[in-house]
C-alpha cells in the first residue's frame, strides 16, 4: 500500500516541483547566455534574468516548506482527510509516504538548485577547481584513514535523520494544532514553538549535568594526538545524532499516535 | 443472524455539545435501512464514527464485529456529505485511484454509470458543478461491491431526474449480502426504496422499525410518521 500511496504523492507534489525545476534550469541557462555573450545592450535584459533566476531558487526553498506543511493539512485533515483515512491503509503509512516525499523533494531542490548555480558559473577555471576540491578531499581522507570515513558516513546519517526529523516535528505540530476546534492555525505554530522550547530545555539540562566533564575534555583535546581529536568529533557527531533521532522518532510516534487515537475530521 | 453494524452505549461529544446520547443499535446484514432525522440529529456522526474519521467519546461501534480499522475499511463503501474528491485529477484519474486501493472497486460498473449520467471521464473535477461532482462521487462508491454502504445525504445535490437514477443504481447494484443505510432527510424521496427505517433526534435513536410494519401499523407513510414525530 506504501507504493502505492507514493504512488499518487509524487503525482500530486511533482505537479507543482517538476515546472519550478524546468523553470529553474531555463533561467540558469538564459543568464549563462547573457553571461556568456555580455554585452552593453543586453545589460538591463541580464540584470532581469538574474533577479528572476534568485527569485526562483528563493522560491523553490520556500515552496519545499510550504508544500510539505500543505500535503499533510490537506490531504489528511481537511476534506480530502475524508478519502485519505477511509482508504484501508494504516495511520503510519501515510506519515510514512508523506514523510518520505517531502524528504525526496526537499533533497531534489538542493540538487537542482546547486546543478543551477553549478551551470551559471561553468566555465574552464571552475571545473578544474571543482575536479580539484574532490582531489584534495580524496587525498585528506586517505591521509586520515578509515577513521574519516566514518566521520562522513555520521555526517551523512545526521543530515538525513535531521531532515526526518525537522519533518516529523512539523507533522506533530500539525496534528497537535488540529486538536484545537477554534484556532488549528495558531495552535500549531503555538505546538511548533513548544517543542523547540522543550528541546532547549533538554539540551540545558544535558549540558549542566555533564558540563563539567565535557568542559575538562575540550580542554585536553587542545593538546591530545590528531588520533584522539578524530574519535572526539566522531562521538560528538554520534550524540547528535541520537539527539535528533531521539526527538524525530518522539514526533514521528506522537503523530501517529494522535491520528489514531484521536482523530476528529470535521 | 450476525449483524453488519453494531452501537454499544455509544457517546459522541463535540465541544459544548452532545452529539450522540448512549446509542444502542444493531443493523443486520442484507437490509436498505433509512438513517432519519432533522438537521443536527447525530446522522453524520454516527456514520463517521462508523469510518473511523472520528473517535467515540466513550462505548464502541463495530463493523461486521471490528472497530473501524484498516479491515473494515476494505469492506464500507462511505459516501460523505461533502465532496473529498482531489480537484486536480480527472475522472479517469480517480477510477485509477479506486481500483489501486479498493480489491472489491468494479471499473466496468464505473464507467457504465458515468455514460449513463453523462459525465465525461477525461474531465477535471476541478471544471465540475457540484451536482455532477456529487453524481461521480457516488458512481465512485456505488461501483465498489462493498459489505456496507454508508451514504450520507446521496441525493441531496442532484436534479430529482437523476435522483431516481442513482436509487435505481443504489438498488440494482445492492447484492444479497450487503447493507446500505442512507442518511437523508429528503423522506418522500427514498422511501420507496427502504426495508427498514432509524428515527434519530438529538442525539438518541427514537424509533427503529420496518417500512412494511409502519404502513400496516400506523397505516401511514414513512414520510407522514416522521412529519409526526418531529413536529415543530
Amino acid at each position: 500500500m506504501l507504493g502505492k500511496l507514493l504512488k499518487y504523492e509524487f503525482k500530486a507534489t511533482g505537479r507543482t516541483f517538476l515546472p519550478m525545476y524546468a523553470l529553474l534550469i531555463a533561467f540558469a541557462l538564459l543568464n549563462k547566455i547573457f553571461i556568456t555573450i555580455n554585452a552593453d545592450y543586453l545589460r538591463i535584459p541580464q540584470v532581469i534574468a538574474m533577479v528572476g533566476f534568485v527569485v526562483i531558487i528563493a522560491g523553490i526553498s520556500v515552496m519545499t516548506l510550504i508544500v510539505t506543511i500543505q500535503r499533510f493539512n490537506k490531504n489528511l485533515l481537511t476534506d480530502e482527510g475524508y478519502l485519505s483515512f477511509t482508504l484501508p491503509v494504516k495511520t503510519h503509512t501515510h506519515i510514512d509516504c508523506k514523510m518520505i516525499v517531502s524528504a525526496v523533494w526537499c533533497l531534489a531542490s538542493f540538487i537542482m538548485s546547486a546543478i543551477s548555480i553549478f551551470i551559471l558559473a561553468l566555465d574552464q577555471s571552475t571545473l578544474y577547481k571543482t575536479r580539484r576540491f574532490f582531489e584534495d578531499i580524496g587525498s585528506t581522507l586517505n591521509q586520515l584513514g578509515p577513521g574519516a570515513y566514518l566521520i562522513i558516513l555520521e555526517c551523512i546519517l545526521f543530515v538525513a535523520v535531521a531532515l526526518l526529523a525537522s519533518i516529523t516535528n512539523i507533522y506533530a505540530a500539525i496534528t497537535v494544532g488540529n486538536l484545537s476546534s477554534k484556532h488549528k492555525l495558531l495552535a500549531g505554530l503555538g505546538a511548533y514553538f513548544g517543542f523547540g522550547m522543550v528541546q532547549q530545555i533538554v539540551v540545558s539540562i544535558l549540558m549542566t549535568v555533564f558540563f563539567s566533564g565535557f568542559d575538562n575534555y575540550m580542554e585536553y583535546l587542545t593538546t591530545a594526538g590528531a588520533w584522539e581529536q578524530m574519535r572526539a568529533v566522531q562521538l560528538g557527531l554520534l550524540v547528535m545524532l541520537l539527539y535528533t533521532a531521539v526527538f524525530g522518532a518522539i514526533f514521528y510516534f506522537l503523530t501517529e499516535w494522535l491520528l489514531r487515537k484521536k482523530l476528529n475530521l470535521e | 443472524m450476525e449483524n453488519i453494524l453494531e452501537c454499544r452505549n455509544l457517546v459522541k461529544f463535540y465541544p459544548n455539545c452532545l452529539a450522540l446520547n448512549t446509542v444502542n443499535l444493531a443493523v443486520p446484514k442484507g437490509r436498505i435501512i433509512g438513517l432519519l432525522g432533522p438537521n443536527g440529529s447525530g446522522k453524520t456522526t454516527i456514520i463517521k464514527l462508523a469510518n473511523g474519521l472520528i473517535t467515540p467519546s466513550s462505548g464502541q461501534i463495530l463493523i461486521n464485529g471490528m472497530e473501524p480499522g484498516v479491515e473494515t475499511k476494505k469492506i464500507v463503501s462511505y459516501l460523505p456529505e461533502r465532496t473529498y474528491l482531489n480537484d486536480w485529477m480527472t475522472v479517469n484519474n480517480m477510477i485509477d485511484f479506486f481500483s489501486d486501493f479498493y480489491e472489491n472497486f468494479n471499473r466496468h460498473k464505473a464507467y457504465d454509470m458515468l455514460q449513463r449520467l453523462g459525465v465525461n471521464p477525461t474531465q477535471r473535477l476541478k471544471t465540475m458543478s457540484k451536482g455532477t461532482k456529487e453524481k461521480v462521487q457516488l458512481i465512485l462508491v456505488m461501483s465498489r461491491e462493498a459489505e456496507l454502504y454508508l451514504l450520507d445525504e446521496p441525493i441531496g445535490g442532484v436534479d430529482p431526474a437523476a435522483r431516481d437514477y442513482i436509487l435505481d443504481t443504489i438498488i440494482s447494484n445492492y447484492s444479497e449480502n450487503a447493507t446500505i443505510i442512507i442518511s437523508t432527510h429528503l423522506i418522500a424521496d427514498v422511501e420507496k426504496v427502504l426495508d427498514e427505517v432509524i428515527f434519530i433526534n438529538q442525539g438518541s435513536i427514537v424509533l427503529t422499525s420496518t417500512v412494511d410494519d409502519i404502513r400496516e401499523k400506523e397505516n401511514k407513510s414513512v414520510d407522514a410518521l416522521f412529519r409526526e414525530v418531529f413536529r415543530c
